[in-house]
């Protein structure tokens, strides 16, 4: 019995494959999903040309990092000339108040950090350096951007996308009665149809996260350690099996998913500043606790807000990936439970 | 009389005056959105906020013995452009939600179901249908956000005095205009979403997603790329830089200048209408 249920999701899934991975309702997801990754190729690129430029101009005008740091503020124009030799880049003169007041600014490069001195009628007023970008900074951002925009929101809206789409797509397509006409256990369909939507998110967005990943790594000598990528990694999946059953059930328990959609979107934004108990009735505490760096909330936050955010304890990661795991199955029998009522009014839908 | 006389005639009946034909999509719609028992309830749950603020005008205009008491407490009470600004961006919320409710039922109906021809073969233009379905959103947005802050604006006036209304006038002026900008932008997009999607629960992820995902997208590209014009996809964070101009709070708005928020607010609007346009036609290409 077991072999023919088997045999039977696999049909469902063989199914629903094309029309989850190909379909053009389903694009957008596609698009949310690989965002992130032309943004961090979109810094490798910046990043790599800066970093030649730099070292080309060092190299043509070569300026000691200790005459740099030797600059202070309130010398004259002359005196930085004298010390650091004609500026190499990017100089330029900008006139304030009608003319009156002169600003200039030098600048500079060691091959690494890039200094920018401005002057106000002669005198050094402000020194600007902008340093090299280091691993350590980019893989606290990639932490950050991975948090707090990957897995909140493109895996969320990507897994609205595909797992409302299972059932409620079928209904509206006025199709799903082929499906239920054919003598195949309801459960059996669900679990066949949440499998299919699984392997595309699954497959989508962890796909998006090693690229994300490996474009992070690409400008640099160093790389995150094995153990870390397979953090991530494990973690955009578990994010798609968490947020894709409760999707699956708000397909089929409410004509329109949005709402309950909008709802799980609000609690999940709010739980950085939800008590600790209710912190962890929610996908992101578990999925926030796999992660291997720890990100802090945006630095520009409200103050006001700040003061409300609680801190709480990681779980554990066997707690973590249990309770997922227990709270997907859980919607998945309450889910199989609504599928086996169903019953379709194309009319009213 | 016989079949071969039932010719074709023009209708010779009374026409709809030209300038308001537009009104009477907004009227059916009302009608249809009307029935939904959930509308109904988050529209009553829009007026919560300004009826509290309405309280707490009236309370700060009651409890002078508490100024005498204690100054904290005044200030506290104060009634500045700061509460209105608040409830400006309250509203501006519920505003969102409400629009990702009522938004994917516009368009997208008409699309789905081939009746923009019927449309069109009347003496009804295409910018006329996009007025007609946007003064759906338009008045129900309005009636939660600038008409009940006038109405605070108005009752601080007759309470604080005629002084404060001379001193304050731009906070109505600023009111009227921050919302009626966050308004034509949701409604922009609303349409636009719903003329592009079919499927009205993926119109109505879309609109809600436009805003959080862009939000999202906009801080982490200033975060990757080290710049601060990522802001700027940020629609909301435009709306607010904008406000805190209105309002005249400079803290407010830090991320980018009133100038940039102003561009991209209106650059987000052109594409809608442009996406807009493309969809809404009398004819459709089948391929």
């Amino acid at each position: 019995m077991i072999a023919k249920y088997w045999a039977q999701m696999r049909a469902v899934v063989r199914l629903e494959m094309k029309k989850t991975f190909l379909s053009r309702r389903g694009l957008w997801v596609y698009l949310l999903a690989f965002a992130p990754v032309l943004m961090f190729a979109g810094h490798d690129l910046s990043m790599m040309r800066t970093r030649e430029e730099r070292r080309a101009i060092a190299a043509a005008h070569p300026v000691p990092a200790g005459a740099l740091l030797s600059i202070q503020p309130g010398m004259t124009r002359e005196e930085v000339i004298a010390r650091l030799g004609e500026p190499n880049v990017d100089s330029r003169q900008i006139r304030f108040g009608g003319g009156r007041i002169r600003r200039e600014f030098l600048s500079y490069t060691d091959g690494q950090s890039r200094y920018v001195f401005g002057f106000a009628d002669g005198e050094l007023q402000s020194i600007s350096v902008r340093e090299e970008e280091t691993f350590a900074q980019d893989r606290l951002i990639f932490a950050t951007v991975f948090q707090f925009f990957f897995l909140r929101l493109a895996i969320f809206f990507g897994c609205v996308g595909i797992f409302t789409n299972l059932f409620r797509g079928e209904l509206i397509d006025k199709s799903l009665h082929y499906y239920l006409l054919a003598p195949i256990r309801r459960e059996v369909l669900l679990a066949g149809k949440y499998a299919a939507g699984l392997i595309a998110a699954v497959a989508i967005f962890t796909a998006s996260a090693a690229l994300q990943l490996w474009l992070l790594s690409l400008p640099y000598e160093s790389s995150l350690s094995g153990h870390e990528i397979s953090a991530y990694l494990g973690v955009a999946a578990l994010a798609c099996l968490g947020y894709g059953s409760v999707f699956l059930a708000a397909g089929l328990f409410f004509r329109n998913p949005l709402l309950p959609a909008a709802g799980v979107l609000i609690w999940e934004s709010a739980n950085l500043f939800l008590p600790s108990a209710l912190k962890k009735i929610s996908v992101i505490y578990y999925l926030q606790s796999l992660c291997p760096v720890v990100a802090s909330p945006h630095r520009e936050i409200n103050p006001v807000l700040a003061l409300l955010i609680s801190s709480t304890e990681p779980a554990s990661t066997i707690l973590a990936v249990a309770g997922l795991f227990a709270v997907t199955a859980v919607v998945l029998v309450f889910a199989s439970r609504r599928a086996r009522r169903l019953e379709i009014n194309y009319g009213a839908d | 009389m016989a079949v071969y006389k039932r010719t074709y005639k023009g209708y010779s009946g009374a026409l709809t005056a030209a300038w308001s034909r537009f009104l009477i999509l907004p009227r059916y719609s009302f009608g249809r959105l009307f029935q939904s028992k959930f509308l109904v309830l988050f529209l009553m749950a829009c007026f919560f906020y300004p009826a509290g603020c309405a309280v707490f005008i009236y309370l700060s205009h009651n409890l002078s013995f508490l100024r005498v008491l204690n100054v904290q407490a005044a200030n506290l009470l104060e009634i500045n452009a700061n509460f209105f600004y608040i409830y400006c961006t309250v509203q501006a919320t519920m505003a969102y939600l409400l629009t990702a409710l009522v938004g994917p039922g516009l368009v997208s109906p008409d699309l789905v179901n081939n009746a923009l021809p019927l449309y069109f073969c009347r003496p009804f233009s295409r910018s006329e249908y996009v007025a007609g379905k946007m003064s759906v959103l338009i008045y129900l947005l309005s009636l939660i956000t600038w008409i009940p802050g006038l109405i605070l604006f108005l009752m601080q006036s007759s309470l604080a005095g005629r002084s404060w209304i001379f001193a304050n006038w731009w906070i109505a002026e600023a009111i009227v205009v921050g919302s009626l900008v966050w308004i034509g932008v949701l409604s922009l997009i609303a349409m636009a979403m719903s003329a592009w999607v079919k499927w009205r629960i993926a119109a109505g992820a879309l609109i809600l997603g436009v805003i959080f995902v862009g939000a999202g997208f906009g801080r982490a590209l200033n975060a990757v790329m080290r710049i601060r014009g990522g802001a700027m996809l940020d629609l909301a964070q435009d709306s607010f830089t904008i406000w805190s101009a209105l309002f005249r709070l400079p803290g407010a708005g830090q991320d980018i200048d009133t100038l940039d928020a102003v561009n991209a607010i209106a650059a987000a609007c052109l594409i809608c209408l442009w996406l807009l346009f493309k969809k809404v036609r009398p004819f459709e290409v089948v391929k």
